[in-house]
């Protein structure tokens, strides 16, 4: 198991949500970029070293707020996990699906995270935030996959011009 | 301890499992010691490094702005200045103009120039001051150094200053030692030149030239200039002299016309 790589997932996931988060916030909306990580891990890697990055990830996401450590652990764990279940018994051959899996998975995360965190202002978080920041995670993600599964490419975006 | 690894192998999935719910069960159960301490951790490894780029990021563009104000305040200030040093010497010109007595029996009218009609050399001022302000025609106009010229159109807000360099304006002047009375005029190219004095006018350079107060235009004593070099051709029954004249049209600012108190 070579841990190079899930640790940049890991330094690409708090240099975006250090610097990059509030400078692509679209009033307030934000992408959830260790989602789409966590998702792809799970999608394209083995399941023991899915589990454990998500665990990792977890303790890296719950370090800001130690509170909801625990809960993050537990969430990305649990998503990582039935993830890539679903990729490893399912062939996700269309994009489309990819892409679903990820919404789903967002706003499960979303939601679990708001409801620790102030689960009185639950619906308005949920219409404010959470659903906003959704749509926001789905557009990058799905630029994400269709370049990963080759949808996209420099020689196709050339030929545009 | 083959024993163990082999177990190990086999059962990877479930120990790897295994290890994994501990560490969660350790971090929920005990958030006074293992939660602070891997959250620390992260944090040094993980966000520290990117908090302090963009701690100096931030810095760098608080510099920014500042630098951005401070080069606007410097702008300002240069402005002020600039505006200041021309305050300065306007209240020079004024102050050396507070020991210039009007001639008996005319008031004095401060006027400023808004135009200077010239190509190589002025001939013609737009002043800020007309009819309104009992600004007439031929009224002789003044600065605090001699003769700039007489009004030659007046409207109701401005008026047009004929100047004394424009060669159509020719009057009547004497120098101040000799008593001698010639014609002054402006010769475009060459310079001023008083003439039509006499063969035998004694004249040395450096005299006095002033206006003598004939034609009921200027009144007497208003200074002009002064004899640059006299022009003495053999035979002629006349004499001129080239005038060096005090005042530089080119630099005039500040004027005052000269009113009869009998108007």
């Amino acid at each position: 198991m070579k841990i190079l790589p899930y640790i940049l997932y890991l330094f690409l996931f708090t240099f975006f949500a250090t610097i990059i988060s509030d400078m692509v916030s679209i009033f307030g909306t934000m992408v959830d970029l260790l989602i789409i990580i966590v998702v792809m891990v799970g999608f394209y890697k083995s399941e023991t070293e899915a589990v454990w990055f998500g665990v990792v990830s977890g303790i890296v996401a719950g370090a800001t707020h130690l509170s909801l450590m625990p809960w993050e652990i537990f969430i990305l764990t649990l998503i990582i996990l039935v993830v890539n279940q679903i990729g490893g018994r399912i062939n996700l051959e269309s994009v489309v699906s990819k892409i679903f899996i990820l919404g789903c998975c967002t706003i499960v995360h979303g939601v679990v995270i708001t409801l620790a965190i102030s689960p009185n202002e639950f619906f308005f978080m949920l219409v404010r935030y959470i659903l906003p920041g959704t749509a926001y995670t789905l557009v990058i993600g799905s630029i994400i996959f269709f370049v990963k599964d080759g949808y996209i490419t420099w020689t196709k975006i050339k030929a545009l011009f | 301890m083959t024993w163990l690894t082999t177990v190990f192998h086999k059962n990877r999935r479930i120990v790897s499992f295994g290890l994994a719910a501990v560490l969660f069960l350790l971090i929920l159960l005990s958030p006074g010691n293992v939660r602070p301490f891997l959250g620390n951790a992260a944090m040094m490894v993980f966000y520290y490094p990117f908090a302090e780029l963009k701690d100096s990021i931030t810095r760098m563009q608080n510099v920014a702005e500042d630098n951005r104000r401070l080069k606007n305040l410097l702008a300002e200030a240069a402005l002020q200045i600039s505006a200041l040093a021309e305050v300065r010497r306007e209240n020079q010109r004024l102050k050396e103009f507070l020991g210039f007595e009007a001639p008996e029996n005319f008031q004095v009218i401060p006027v400023r120039i808004v135009y200077l009609g010239h190509d190589r050399y002025p001939v013609s001022a737009v002043i800020n001051k007309g009819a309104a302000d009992s600004i007439d025609v031929n009224q002789p106009v003044i600065n605090q150094y001699g003769l700039i010229g007489k009004i030659r159109e007046v409207m109701a807000d401005h008026a047009t200053v004929q100047l004394l360099t424009d060669p159509s304006n020719a009057i009547s002047a004497r120098i101040a030692e000799s008593r001698q009375i010639g014609i002054v005029r402006y010769v475009p190219g060459e310079g001023m030149i008083l003439d039509n004095l006499p063969a035998d006018a004694f004249i040395n350079k450096g005299d006095q030239v002033i206006s003598s107060g004939l034609g009921g235009i200027y009144p007497s004593g208003l200074t002009i200039g002064i004899v640059d070099s006299v022009l003495t051709v053999k035979g002629s029954i006349k004499k001129s002299v080239w005038l060096k004249p005090y005042v530089d049209f080119l630099k005039i600012e500040e004027l005052y016309v000269l009113r009869s108190a009998l108007e």
